[in-house]
């Protein structure tokens, strides 16, 4: 029931008007997995030691997500997420890193 | 209330010092005992296994497809033994997998009986049609060290072996296989069947890339296929 809504949820956001660079950031957050690990709402990780992303500075997650898929950060827990990075470009990041933000 | 946060981070740290490459001093390949043997003794429910599939569907799909990139592998279809000692192995951290570990925690998917449901409900799945595959340019050696390798546990057929908890490897992504026998050829999957360690040790590069691009491509049985690769899963629509 949770998975049904949030999926009704990413095509209605997609169609909000205006916010053309930042609109595909619900839909790339879901399909790029985040959502796996950093839950639905960007703010309850699966685990404890997660971070929360809801709010976070656009430039400090993106220069994150950057440097974990590249491999210039490997400490702590970015094994858990450098596995996945590959699906997602520099643009997405951008896009999911300025959506992140707006979050509160 | 202490103890279960202090014990996830302690493990967490354990899990993520060794998938970085420390190996563990005892492999163990399949151990009897533990919450293994207490789920595949215990009658898995579908109904529930589909609220307890919810979580992992995130990654691997409504459909249990995977990703044909090989980034999450396909679960529809395989083994309910192979699932069930994979998710046991993966928690009790004799499988080092960072990306999965936190989903195989109890606290992510439940107990035991969760793990008997979750694989009731994977075994219900039809399987994709359209697995991701290798190159295809050297199909002949692949065909041939399949043949002369893998046959005797995997079957001729990709089938694996539900009792002997040898994965179905019908309908599997080529890049997952490949990373598979990259981790147990590098010692990295501590819960990899020994025969198999010592065997995957001789093969080459070229060898190593044209099995596994012979085994994505065999395919399932087509009753237990999907109709197409457009089939979504009703039950999460």
């Amino acid at each position: 029931m949770k998975y049904q809504a949030l999926l009704l949820a990413v095509p209605l956001f997609a169609l909000a008007p205006g916010v053309q660079a930042a609109d595909d950031g619900p839909a790339l957050y879901l399909k790029k997995t985040c959502i796996a690990c950093h839950g639905k709402d960007a703010k309850t990780p699966i685990l404890p030691t997660y971070p929360k992303l809801a709010g976070q500075s656009a430039d400090y997650a993106f220069n994150q997500m950057k440097d974990i898929a590249s491999g210039a950060r490997n400490n702590g827990q970015t094994a858990a997420m450098k596995g996945i990075m590959h699906l997602v470009s520099e643009e997405e990041m951008r896009t999911i890193a300025n959506w992140l933000a707006t979050l509160q | 209330m202490f103890k279960q946060p202090l014990f996830k981070v302690l493990a967490i740290t354990a899990g993520l010092t060794l998938a970085l490459g420390q190996v563990g001093a005892s492999p163990a390949w399949n151990e009897a005992g533990g919450e293994k043997d207490e789920a595949l003794h215990l009658k898995g429910d579908p109904v529930n296994g589909r609220d307890v599939y919810e979580v992992c569907a995130a990654c691997h799909l409504p459909e249990g497809w995977g990703s044909k990139d090989g980034t999450f592998p396909q679960l529809a279809g395989q083994h309910g033994t192979v699932i069930v000692k994979q998710l046991a192995d993966i928690r009790s951290l004799n499988r080092d997998n960072p990306t999965m570990y936190p989903f195989a925690l109890p606290a992510s998917i439940g107990g035991a009986q969760a793990l008997a449901d979750v694989v009731a409900y994977l075994a219900s799945l039809p399987m994709s049609p359209d697995n991701g595959v290798g190159p295809g340019t050297d199909l002949e050696l692949g065909k041939q060290l399949y043949a002369d390798n893998c046959v005797r546990c995997h079957g001729d057929q990709g089938q694996g072996d539900a009792e002997k908890f040898y994965p179905k490897l019908q309908g599997q992504h080529y890049e997952y296989i490949l990373r598979q026998f990259r981790e147990i050829k590098a010692n990295k999957r501590k819960n990899a069947n020994p025969d198999m360690v010592k065997q995957v040790h001789e093969f080459t590069e070229q060898q190593l890339l044209a099995v596994c691009d012979h085994a994505s491509r065999i395919k399932p049985p087509a009753d237990k296929m999907a109709p197409s690769a457009d089939w979504k899963n009703p039950d999460f629509n």
